[in-house]
């Protein structure tokens, strides 16, 4: 059954902080996303969150992955997967904050944002 | 592959899942050390954890291990991931190493994201992961139901 509010996740090592300020949605991530598979939790949870970002209409989340130490490629392709679902219908964007000084981030996150240039950005630092 | 010096490091261990978080930390730990650059020791752990990750999901079950081996040379760091594994899942291993290697990197990781978002649950990006975030140049030998996956990371001049 869909929610009305915006849920926050702590499992597989990660949590998840939801907050909506000011008509932006912010999503704190951190931890290490290791798990063999992510997708579980993880692909029915952006799916809810993007459910109830339209139902909402909000039209903008800051994705902050700051915090997140490392996450495996299973994971990656939960955040791809979100995206991708975000680009077919895109109402709202997601920018994403990052650490440049992690590598697996400062590689990755431009990728996604090329991927799905219309709904992805990466914040500016 | 060059001889090994001091910065040479090799494990084996049964595979289960929960270890490669710790291998990955242990070597990256490892290589910040001899190579006095943390981006490259995260490009080398990253390349080391995903092969074990999917040495973990492919080999074959019955009295499996994994062996993780790195040594640095003068110029250049050399990775292997050794496991047993069916012949099924070789030939699966080859069409993915045909596929990863066809194409510029950040191409094929792109085209790989958007298959595997459409596609089951696994990943699948494992290998040009290994390519287009850690640089490294792979290279797949196989012999009698064991596969060997080597990746190779060029040092820069200092």
């Amino acid at each position: 059954m869909p929610t009305t509010s915006f849920a926050s996740l702590d499992a597989q090592g990660v949590k998840v902080e939801a907050r909506l300020e000011g008509g932006v949605l912010r999503l704190v991530m951190s931890g290490s996303l290791e798990a063999r598979d992510p997708s579980a939790l993880f692909d029915p949870y952006w799916s809810n969150v993007d459910q109830t970002l339209r139902r909402k209409g909000v039209k903008q989340v800051e994705l902050d992955i700051c915090g997140l130490d490392y996450m495996n490629s299973s994971g990656i392709l939960t955040l791809v997967r979100w995206a991708m679902t975000a680009k077919t219908d895109p109402v709202y964007r997601i920018v994403i904050r990052h650490d440049r000084n992690l590598t697996w981030q400062k590689v990755n996150v431009p990728v996604l944002a090329k991927l799905a240039p219309a709904v992805v950005s990466m914040a500016i630092p | 592959m060059e001889e090994p010096g001091n910065d040479y490091v090799e494990l084996r261990f049964g595979p289960r899942w929960t270890y490669i978080s710790c291998v990955r930390k242990f070597l990256a730990g490892f290589f910040l050390i001899g190579l006095s650059d943390k981006e490259q020791a995260e490009r080398i752990s990253t390349a080391a954890s995903e092969l074990l990750e999917n040495a973990v999901k492919y080999s074959s079950e019955e009295n499996s291990y994994l062996r993780v081996a790195i040594s640095r040379g003068r110029n250049e760091v050399h990775l292997l991931v050794e496991n047993p594994a069916d012949p099924e899942q070789i030939n699966v291993l080859r069409r993915e190493f045909a596929l990863v290697t066809a194409a510029e990197p950040e191409a094929v990781y792109l085209k790989r994201m958007e298959e595997a978002a459409r596609a089951g649950k696994q990943s699948r990006l494992g290998l040009i992961r290994i390519r287009y975030e850690a640089g490294a140049r792979l290279r797949l030998e196989v012999r009698e139901r064991e596969v060997v996956i080597h990746a190779v990371f060029t040092l820069e001049e200092a």
